[in-house]
């Protein structure tokens, strides 16, 4: 499988949409075409392989299904997972021919993506810094009262940074990188360790993806119980997710009940101040 | 004196709200985040309530100025909230613009860890999850469904979140933080545990090949049988752990985490303890 000019260009220019600093808006940027089962999607279409597009999108998005960036960190980077992985993942498994809907396939996936990904973050850091140079501008307007110059330096100049860090990246690296990936091939035989270790890790990925939820989510040990309970009623009674999540509803509706009896006995003060509730979001790195 | 009040108009809201939604993070930098996307959606609005008065809106325009980042979804509803304030202190309230950045700065943290842990880590993998089931044999059914469903969560959620503050001001935050707020959060909590555990089960399936034979080939130990005797999946919960240990407690970077793992797995099948057991 070979990605030609135009469709390296169509690739390109879906990763300036979905980058972390969204030209398309965050909620269609990044939280939609950014996600790797759409990306899967876009790329199935793209190179005309849907099923198998699918398939890579659905590996890897578990590795990244929590991919929260607080404070501005990212660790992977959506436009290189989605656009520049995806595609590059389903070269490789065209060129080995792998089962796409397997195991092997996904797993390959899931390590090409992330590995992908977490070198692309320079992109998303690159973007953030060549703003810089659009937001100088956006001062200057400010101090003469020119704010219709605002909306662009808002939605216009940073084209001109994706355009540098996302679409020419993703051009050339899914353009030449499918030639490398079908020549590596045959550097690197399937039954040889390197390769045994990246399908290896492959399964383990999404593992990280998780932990970074679970940490979100744990703040005492009592909060394993229904991460816990969750699992064994997937693994060992095979429910699948929407029977989890009403199983779930139900838990939460109680827990409802008892946090609002809690207070109702101590005069009813409402207004808890925000000082209380704060949550901690240090500048974590997260994916 | 007689002053007719100052209103902002519906259409000057709308635009407003899109502005924020479209554009909120679109000149994203390290050092400013989200303060032009801030800065273009309250553009329409001072320069309504301060028709060619330059001076007033460039004075005004000062306040937003300042940095800002949150979650943007919920964040809607600081920027409703500010629009709400801006139109009372241009019918002369005796709000200025610090009391205005006050409260953006006190209100940007606790929106963010709510609508993180929210957004980010209950409502999306819950849709991500049901979304990978419908798309497990290769078909876009499931990738169409979560393009449809979250994005008309997202704009609609987003949109309703950002009226309510205008329409409440101040207190629109009110639930968010409060009790009532806390308790959702709780509730929602419990939601997102059994989820993340239940995706976890359902997706990732991590596997040991150690087999220990006796001399005649015949094999004693499988070590997998054994493991899914004591419990289903243990070894995909005990990595999972193991990482969650590793960032949580041990304070290492995603990347390390990742690093290390690739650590585990070389050693792994040099020991002959994990084989994929491919061939062309």
């Amino acid at each position: 499988m070979q990605i030609s000019w135009l469709q390296a260009a169509i690739l390109g220019l879906f990763a300036c949409l979905c980058s972390n600093s969204c030209m398309a808006g965050q909620a269609i940027g990044n939280y939609t075409i950014g996600r790797p089962l759409v990306g899967g999607l876009v790329c199935g279409i793209v190179l005309g392989n849907i099923p198998l597009g699918i398939a890579c999108g659905v590996a890897t998005q578990l590795v990244y299904i929590a991919l929260v960036t607080p404070g501005g960190t990212v660790a992977a980077d959506v436009r290189a997972i989605s656009y520049i992985g995806i595609p590059l993942a389903m070269v490789a498994i065209t060129s080995r021919g792998l089962n796409p809907m397997g195991t092997d396939a996904a797993n390959m996936a899931k390590s090409l993506a992330t590995l992908v990904g977490t070198v692309g973050s320079v992109l998303f850091y690159a973007v953030a810094f060549m703003n810089l140079i659009w937001q100088a501008f956006g001062w200057k307007d400010i101090q003469k009262g020119k704010l219709d110059r605002l909306y662009a330096v808002d939605f216009g100049w940073p084209w001109l940074s994706h355009l540098v860090f996302s679409f020419l990246p993703t051009l050339l690296m899914t353009h030449f990188g499918a030639q490398a990936v079908t020549a590596l091939r045959d550097a690197l035989p399937m039954d040889g360790i390197p390769m045994k270790t990246l399908f290896t890790v492959g399964a383990m990925l999404p593992c990280v993806g998780i932990a970074i939820l679970l940490r979100q989510i744990i703040n005492k040990a009592l909060d394993f119980i229904p991460f816990l309970v969750g699992f064994t009623l997937a693994a060992s009674l095979h429910l699948n997710l929407v029977s989890i999540t009403i199983i779930s509803l139900l838990f939460a509706a109680i827990m409802y009940e008892i946090e609002m009896a809690k207070g109702s006995n101590n005069g009813g003060s409402a207004t808890v101040s925000a000082s209380e509730t704060i949550i901690d979001d240090d500048d974590e790195e997260d994916i | 004196m007689d002053v007719k009040k100052k209103k902002i108009s519906h259409k000057t809201l709308s635009k407003s709200f899109n502005l924020w939604f479209w554009g909120a993070l679109t000149c994203f930098s390290q050092e400013h985040m989200q303060t032009f996307g801030y800065l273009c959606s309250m553009l329409p609005i001072i320069k309504e309530l301060y028709p060619n008065d330059n001076e007033t809106q460039q004075k005004n325009i000062q306040a937003y100025t300042a940095f800002f980042n949150t979650n943007p979804m919920l964040g809607s509803v600081i920027i409703g909230t500010t629009a709400s304030l801006e139109e009372a202190r241009a019918n002369g309230a005796g709000i200025d613009g610090q009391t205005i950045n006050d409260m953006r700065a006190g209100l940007m943290g606790p929106i963010a860890g709510i609508g993180d842990s929210l957004i980010d880590g209950t409502l999306i993998p819950i849709l991500l999850g049901i979304a990978l089931g419908m798309s497990r044999n290769g078909s876009p059914v499931g990738a169409i469904f979560y393009i449809i469903v979250w994005d008309l969560i997202a704009y609609f959620g987003q949109r309703f979140l950002y009226f309510r503050g205008y329409k409440l001001g101040d207190q629109a935050v009110g639930f968010l933080v409060g009790k009532q707020g806390k308790a959702v959060r709780r509730a929602i909590g419990i939601v997102g545990g059994m989820v993340v555990g239940g995706v976890l089960a359902t997706w990732v399936n991590v596997t040991t090949s150690l087999q220990l034979k006796d001399t005649t080939g015949h094999v004693f130990l499988n070590l997998q049988n054994q493991l899914d005797g004591i419990f289903p999946g243990i070894l995909t919960v005990i990595v999972t752990l193991f990482c969650w240990w590793l960032m949580a407690k041990k304070h290492v970077s995603a990347i390390w985490t990742m690093i290390i793992l690739i650590g585990v797995a070389l050693v792994g099948v040099v020991l002959g303890v994990f084989n994929p057991g491919l061939k062309y």
